[in-house]
């Protein structure tokens, strides 16, 4: 009968290609995983409210921990270890714009695009899950802005380097990294920046002028708090993750008077995006670039090791425009997916002819992303208006939007790790030979052949990548229940029903959602280089 | 006998740094000044790829025509696993690379000749084109794009670019300031004295 069952969800899901694509997800773990869905939704509908009294949220000081404690207290305290990394990511960060201007334009074969877009891309959301927001501690982009700007390799720069300007209210918030982020999905997936060595170049360059135009002209690192699409969604994924920068004793805080992370010191900056340790709750805006814990007098900051997804669960608030930027997240993500499958290309030349669009059809593919975009929007929020008349619109609509889209970030989280999982173990092959090589010289493009062989035995057993996509798209659907379940009993008009359909529609939301991301996971994707 | 060793090696280090390359004036054995549109010389843009069974190259002469001035790509096309050339009709279409544009026109169809498909050209404006060449071989459509610049390309590239804005940025962002810090301590000198 399973033999019986898993035929027909061949037949009725695996879309055929004669194209050069990856395997999908087998019909095997999509059972697996669809089972285990069913029960996990029972579970959640049948279990009792809980308050956040009996649940356990200990956390465990990195510091505090046997043998390494200390030693890691000893690097992260001192700016050396710091500046050595970023001197390291600034350097590679050059490499990556030389070779991309000056050196060969097969994109498998320059170090531009294989270290920006398969590695890099792709890795650092994986990065989340293990370092949290680490990637901004060394991000390129801010290292050397920060230098032109500040001229100072580390301490304190002047503050007369800077115009200080306060950022115009109208853009004191995550909409303009949102918008960012729509920029760079345009560019990577409609202008195919991804394939070029070249604008790739000059992608890098362009973030590197508007970073340092930011940090010359506002305060402290407006770039990194409100415009950094990269920054914004390791924020946002950041609220998942089992590490965070955090007050060893809350009591310390609270008695603090100076304020040393917040105003910095002679030596150390304050905390480029205006977070006062003792009072911060989410990881949204921390960059983890260690300024409070070498500023601390009372040496109170650390890293934490806490549950995984307890901060978006239990104490992250919601707020109208972070909200919109993890639907854009979600949406964007399985866009991403989505084009990678063998019959958009088929859409959009369908597309094409109809509205008349030729050339390299932007139009085409722009109102396909913007369709993709907005059609989970519209389904959100009318889940949403369903959950608002249900609990009897005790709370503004607005408010219900932004509390429960942290429920959907695990699924934007565990599917867009599953996917660059695949692209990871499968794409970065050969990386060796273009880090022996970065500019490509003398180098021919893969043949059909190596490019066969290179997507179909991928650095990890097939079996094993699998697993590990099932097992995210299960772990997202499981977090966004627990999410869903807390969120929903915060909600005013929660105790008007005591029947089990105010979960109703947001669960049938997620459950619409991890169904997409299981089908998109299931499909043969389209190789990108 | 080492000092002798040491002061040969610094002269023919010396020698060596004086040393100039020899520029030549023929190339492939051609002078240089008979170097045309018609010659077989290298042209000044060549650009090589592979698609489906085919290993394609494509050169564009002069590099960067101006506008009005006659110029013209060659493309080569051979098959990856025996290096025979393809023979059919080749269509050539261009179309202007700027941010949605549609404009898109058709150049010609060629046959092969002496191994190459020649297509020439001359616009009129000056931008940055796409040359799309067209093939069917095997029941399969072949698309190619190659990039076309007329006119002189940007006087500034990138790099310079960035760093002309970045400079400007903080010479400016400097004199605003240093005009501030002024301003600040002659308003508090001023409160000083009275």
């Amino acid at each position: 009968m399973i033999s019986t069952l898993l035929e027909q969800i061949h037949k009725l899901v695996y879309q055929t290609s004669e194209g050069m694509v990856h395997p999908g997800l087998t019909a095997e773990w999509v059972l697996f995983v669809l089972v285990s869905m069913v029960i996990l939704s029972i579970g959640m509908m049948r279990a009792k409210p809980v308050t956040t009294q009996h649940v356990n949220l200990n956390v465990v000081s990195v510091f505090r921990l046997p043998f390494v404690g200390s030693k890691i207290q000893h690097m992260i305290t001192r700016p050396a270890v710091l500046v050595s990394l970023r001197l390291i990511a600034a350097s590679v960060f050059l490499l990556v714009i030389a070779a991309g201007l000056f050196g060969t334009q097969i994109p498998e074969k320059n170090i531009a695009t294989t270290l920006t877009w398969t590695l890099w891309w792709s890795g650092v959301v994986i990065s989340v899950f293990f370092v949290g927001s680490a990637w901004c501690a060394i991000c390129p982009w801010d290292a050397i802005a920060t230098w032109l700007v500040r001229r100072r390799l580390w301490k304190r720069g002047n503050e007369f380097a800077s115009l200080n300007i306060k950022v115009p209210k109208i853009i004191r918030n995550i909409w303009p990294a949102l918008m960012m982020f729509v920029v760079l999905t345009w560019l990577e997936l409609g202008f195919g920046v991804t394939t070029s060595p070249y604008a790739t170049a000059l992608l890098a360059l362009l973030v590197v002028v508007l970073a340092t135009i930011s940090l010359a002209v506002y305060e402290r690192k407006a770039f990194c708090r409100y415009f950094c699409a990269v920054g914004r969604t390791l924020g946002a994924y950041g609220g998942i993750a089992p590490i965070a920068l955090r007050p060893i004793d809350n009591a310390v805080c609270a008695s603090c008077k100076t304020l040393e992370c917040y105003n910095g010191t002679q030596d150390i900056e304050p905390c480029p995006t205006h977070l006062v340790m003792g009072s911060l709750k989410q990881n949204t805006y921390c960059t983890s670039c260690g300024s409070c814990t070498q500023s601390c007098p009372e040496q109170n900051i650390n890293w934490q090791l806490r549950g995984i997804g307890n901060e978006v669960t239990y104490s992250s608030r919601p707020h109208w425009d972070e909200s919109w930027f993890i639907l854009g997240l979600l949406t964007l993500t399985l866009f991403h997916g989505f084009t990678m499958m063998p019959y958009w290309e088929d859409w959009m030349r369908q597309l094409a002819y109809i509205i008349g669009d030729s050339g390299r059809i932007l139009t085409s593919f722009s109102i396909g992303m913007a369709v993709a975009m907005i059609v989970p929007i519209v389904i959100y929020s009318a889940c949403i208006t369903w959950l608002h008349n249900i609990t009897g619109k005790k709370e503004p609509w607005r408010r219900v939007f932004s509390s429960m889209a942290l429920s959907i970030l695990p699924l934007a989280f565990a599917y867009h790790i599953a996917h660059n999982l695949s692209h990871l173990v499968r794409e970065s092959q050969g990386f060796w030979s273009v880090v022996l090589n970065p500019f490509g010289s003398n180098t021919q493009p893969l043949s059909m052949q190596e490019v066969h062989m290179r997507h179909m035995y991928p650095l990890v057993d097939d079996n094993i990548v699998f697993a590990l996509q099932a097992t995210l798209i299960l772990f997202g659907f499981w977090l966004a229940l627990k999410v869903l379940r807390q969120r929903v009993q915060l909600l005013e008009g929660f105790k008007l029903k005591s029947s089990r359909l105010v979960y109703a529609p947001i669960l049938l939301f997620i459950l619409l959602i991890n169904m997409v991301s299981l089908w998109l996971l299931m499909q043969p994707m389209i190789m990108r280089m | 006998m080492k000092v002798l060793k040491v002061k040969n090696f610094v002269l023919f280090c010396c020698l060596l740094l004086i040393t100039t390359n020899a520029i030549a004036h023929h190339v492939l054995g051609r002078p240089s000044y008979s170097l045309g549109a018609d010659s077989n010389t290298p042209p000044s843009m060549q650009i090589e790829t592979q698609i489906g069974e085919y290993y394609v190259t494509y050169m564009a002469f002069p590099a960067f025509p101006k506008p009005g001035q006659q110029g013209r790509v060659n493309l080569y096309a051979s098959r990856i696993d025996n290096g025979n050339a393809f023979n059919g009709k080749v269509t050539f279409k261009v179309r202007d690379n700027s941010f949605f544009s549609s404009k898109e026109e058709k150049l010609g169809v060629q046959d092969i000749d002496d191994g190459v498909y020649r297509q020439g050209f001359i616009f009129k404006q000056a931008g940055d084109y796409i040359v799309t060449a067209e093939f069917e071989s095997g029941g399969q459509p072949y698309t190619i794009d190659f990039p076309l610049q007329i006119g002189d390309p940007f006087p500034i590239g990138p790099l310079g670019g960035s760093v002309l804005v970045i400079g400007v940025l903080l010479v400016a962002v400097n004199i605003t300031q240093r005009k501030r810090l002024a301003r600040m301590k002659a308003t508090q000198h001023h409160t000083d004295n009275s």
